[in-house]
């Protein structure tokens, strides 16, 4: 299963033991996030609501592509990627 | 469950939950008071300590970004748990968690009972001091729900009473619902709306649909409750069967925030609006008091602010009293100021300024 880096958001370093990047594996994102579930529990919550939709504010980029602009959660995650989580720039 | 001490006995202890972050103001005389950060910084709609074991701190962590958390503390804010099976609806559910809106701990007696509310409507149940959390399906399978909406706020369930005279029984009360009651444990809820007036619907007395605002029972009388709601203020002697108006002489029917003093059961507190404004009416800023159960309510002024600038909105709990005798009142605006009173309202002072705006206040003396 091809491996991917993975860059967390500082808002999210409590739940990962304040480790900032990490190769995850998986082949989709869905995947990657499983994975990083089994490793971090609770962190899915983190990411997507109960519904398992990504939640409104959380943008997942693979390289320079949202997934929302791509297959969502089911984006296919290519070998040696870089994947970077942050949270939308929302003002008010 | 162990903590270290950070304060000695006879410290009032207040946890003021804002929109930026959680704070705690700490007096061992209820003149001075000295303002704390917590390490939590999202939205806190509410925070309460459970003096049942230790002085737990739990916490609303309203996320805007990453998610809604019940979290808990035993360093007075420090540092933070989540609890092991948090509040999450299922998946097959089709809720997703908007925010936490209230924290109340159980019974004395049933050390480790918490309760939670939450939007979207659901009553959340702890039986081992927050550690894992279960909807309670009376209300999440309400034959009606489908035909709740949401008030302003969310459909948000913001107030839980729990009586401590009888273990089948508590209320709740949902906006633009209203209050319920079981008489079963949870099992089943009836509606407990009679006689509140829900003005801004066809039928202004249907059965639920009422946006009751705050929730409160009598200390000594399990059987009497008061709400404000956004059309009135009520009391009911017969455990919510039915309400009895006791606006009174108040200048408006709108408000949020109720507070009662334990030492004078009789005597309770309210901070009504400006409907449309949602701040005082006029320049005055007035918290009225009510010393016999509502017949009669006075305005509270001495120490407040006024002023043609001054426009200031208690949120509903942004108010709350200590236990002590006179008691203590508190209350935090939405534009960041807490009031406090040492004597029952007659005499108020500023006690923190430029906080975030308010959402909540809770009360506690560490024994």
């Amino acid at each position: 299963m091809p491996a991917a880096l993975v860059i967390f958001p500082p808002a999210l370093y409590p739940k990962t033991g304040y480790q900032s990047r990490l190769n995850v594996e998986g082949e989709t994102i869905n995947d990657i996030i499983e994975e990083l579930e089994q490793r971090f529990p609770g962190i899915r919550f983190n990411l997507c609501s109960e519904t398992g939709e990504l939640r409104q504010f959380v943008n997942i980029f693979i390289e320079k592509e949202n997934i929302r602009y791509l297959r969502g959660l089911e984006t296919t995650v290519p070998a040696g990627a870089c994947i970077c989580i942050l949270p939308s720039v929302a003002g008010g | 469950m162990t903590q270290s001490r950070k304060y000695p006995a006879d410290t009032m202890v207040l946890a003021v939950g804002t929109k930026r972050g959680l704070f705690l103001l700490t007096s061992s005389d209820r003149e001075h008071w000295t303002v704390e950060n917590t390490t939590l910084n999202s939205r806190v709609f509410y925070a309460v300590f459970d003096p049942r074991a230790g002085y737990r701190l739990f916490a609303t962590d309203n996320g805007d970004f990453f998610g809604t958390f019940l979290r808990y503390s035993d360093d007075f804010g420090q540092t933070w748990q989540e609890p092991r099976q948090g509040i999450q609806f299922a998946s097959e559910s089709s809720l997703e968690l908007k925010n936490i809106w209230y924290i109340e701990p159980g019974r004395v007696d049933e050390p480790g009972m918490i309760y939670v509310g939450t939007d979207p409507a659901c009553l959340w149940v702890s039986s081992d001091s927050g550690e894992t959390w279960e909807p309670n399906k009376g209300l999440l399978e309400h034959p009606t729900r489908e035909q709740w909406g949401p008030g302003a706020g969310g459909l948000c369930l913001h107030s839980i009473v729990v009586d401590p005279s009888n273990r089948e029984r508590m209320w709740v009360g949902i906006s633009a619902v209203g209050c319920l009651r079981t008489d079963d444990g949870g099992k089943n809820w009836i509606f407990a709306n009679k006689n509140t007036r829900a003005g801004f619907l066809p039928d202004p007395y249907p059965e639920f649909g009422q946006c009751i605002h705050r929730l409160l029972q009598h200390p000594t009388q399990p059987d009497v409750l008061y709400q404000q709601n956004h059309c009135g203020i009520y009391k009911s002697l017969n455990a919510g069967d039915d309400w009895i108006d006791v606006q009174s002489n108040l200048t408006s029917e709108f408000g949020f925030p109720l507070a009662l003093d334990s030492q004078h059961p009789d005597t309770f507190y309210v901070v009504v609006e400006e409907g449309m404004g949602r701040h005082n009416i006029g320049n005055q800023f007035t918290v009225f008091r009510t010393q016999d159960a509502g017949k009669e309510w006075e305005p509270l002024t001495n120490g407040l602010p006024g002023g043609p600038n001054v426009r200031l909105g208690v949120l509903r709990h942004g108010m709350c009293t200590d236990m002590v005798d006179p008691c203590g009142v508190y209350v935090g605006t939405n534009t960041g100021q807490l009031f406090a009173s040492n004597d029952r309202g007659d005499s108020w002072q500023l006690i923190a300024d430029y906080l975030p705006p308010i959402y909540s206040v809770s009360a506690i003396c560490l024994q």
